[in-house]
């Protein structure tokens, strides 16, 4: 069987010594709540071949866990737990589509383990943080041995399961703009806790006496990344918006979408409801603008 | 290699040796021979693991042993005492919310969280609960009892809830 390692490093120093160690596979651990049961998975198995030891290098003694509200921007440390972010009152205020979605992520007990920094670092095209935070603008802060770099979301994951985050990087914070315009994050689940998505969405209207000034659109769990919808924002902007223009531009969100068949949904049918989702998430948005 | 674990559990110091990728709930039942959170899936789904720790309620396989060094675990075997069911188990016997009774630790200790946390007791309401059960899943689907029977014990029918039992805030 593997043998299996486990730090719980204090400095960044000493996590990136122990991660840059040759002969062992390292990944870093957040809440745990998608590798724990990867790691017990194949624990279970029998292996194929001789798998190097797996370093676990746990990531909340590094103090990656407070929100700093900078005016434009809020700051989240990578570790903040998403029922932490649930309970916070400047998420709630300024980064309402962060906010919305999650409260539809999982239910109490995974949120009070899971993450942001482990949900982004997953990199599945179902995270249901990732469209919010894609709409209401944000970079990522990855740290190395050798400093720090910030990188767009919108050019932070590659495929599924992959980012553009090199190994020996770990993701210590993202930066999100709140923005004047309003968001909203809506999510089609198979059920209505504790499911991942067959399709979600999120919007950031700005609205100028109704009309549409600006608008970022992204849709999740229709591609192999969660993705912007390009035609969708471009045929809503300068447009008043309301169910017509809502509805004719959410149509464009095909052109946006390669959704594939799998044991939640049929590609066929996350073809048929993404619509429906952006639609539901320009409104409300919009909505929230308003109101 | 294995390594000393060591955190409070149901109020009592507790050391155990586990493996380095060793989940909390593998802790507990072969560890410490703490049967009451059950393994169900062993993928963070179904939540029959699910035990409090520092007053979250937390579904035990998604948590990796080691990372609970020094934290305060509580399990269903530590609610009651003097021999006395706490007000949550006794509103679950009373109203006959479990059948098989695999899910029902894990639904204690949801419950249990839930209404330690709750602001205002006397205000609570049934789609609230529903929430805080959500993780927990019944395959009898005796999830109408389970919600009611939480009510219950939030209007006080079986007692006071005691404070700190299984709250972990300062225990």
């Amino acid at each position: 069987m593997r043998e299996y390692e486990y730090h719980a490093p204090e400095s960044f120093g000493r996590l990136f010594e122990l991660a840059s160690a040759d002969g062992v596979e390292s990944r870093f651990l957040a809440g745990g709540t998608d590798l724990t049961p990867r790691i017990s998975a194949e624990r279970n198995q029998i292996p194929r071949y001789k798998k190097p030891p797996l370093r676990i290098l746990y990531l909340g003694a590094l103090g990656l866990d407070s929100v700093t509200d900078a005016g434009e921007d809020v700051t989240i440390g990578a570790l903040c737990t998403l029922s932490s972010l649930l309970e916070n009152a400047v998420v709630k205020a300024k980064l309402p589509a962060l906010h919305e979605a999650l409260t539809e992520m999982a239910g109490v007990s995974i949120r009070n383990t899971a993450t942001i920094g482990g949900n982004i670092m997953n990199a599945s095209p179902a995270a249901d943080s990732v469209p919010a935070l894609l709409v209401l603008g944000t970079e990522c802060t990855l740290r190395s041995a050798s400093g720090e770099r910030r990188v767009a979301l919108a050019e932070f994951f590659t495929e599924p399961g992959k980012t553009v985050a090199k190994p020996g990087e770990v993701l210590v914070s993202v930066t999100v703009k709140a923005g004047r315009g309003g968001s909203s994050f809506k999510k089609l689940g198979r059920r209505k806790a504790e499911t991942l998505s067959v399709v979600n969405a999120a919007a950031y209207v700005e609205l100028r006496d109704g009309v549409c000034e600006a608008v970022r659109v992204a849709v999740g769990s229709a591609a192999p990344t969660v993705v912007r919808c390009a035609d969708t924002e471009r045929a809503l902007v300068g447009r008043k918006i309301g169910e017509d223009s809502i509805r004719a531009a959410s149509s464009l969100v095909e052109k946006a979408i390669s959704p594939i068949d799998d044991i939640r949904a049929s590609a066929w049918y996350r073809g048929r409801v993404a619509p429906t989702v952006v639609a539901r998430a320009i409104s409300a948005a919009a909505e929230r603008k308003r109101g | 290699m294995s390594r000393i674990l060591k955190f409070n559990l149901n109020g009592n110091p507790a050391e155990v040796k586990v493996g380095e990728a060793d989940t909390l709930l593998e802790a507990l039942r072969e560890g410490l021979a703490f049967t009451s959170p059950k393994c169900g899936c062993n993928h963070g789904d179904c939540g029959a693991c699910t035990v409090i720790v520092n007053g979250d309620a937390v579904k035990s396989c998604t948590v990796i042993a080691l990372t609970a060094e020094g934290k305060n675990v509580w399990t269903v075997d530590g609610l009651a005492k003097g021999g006395k069911l706490h007000p949550v188990q006794k509103a679950f016997h009373e109203y006959g919310a479990p059948q098989c009774g695999y899910c029902t630790p894990g639904m204690v200790m949801a419950a249990v969280a839930f209404l330690n946390r709750h602001p205002s007791l006397s205000s609570l309401t049934e789609e609230e609960v529903k929430d805080a059960l959500s993780g927990n899943l019944c395959r009898c689907g005796g999830y109408k009892k389970y919600a009611q029977a939480v009510i219950a014990a939030a209007r006080g029918d079986f007692g006071p809830l005691p404070e700190q039992e299984g709250s972990g805030k300062n225990v």
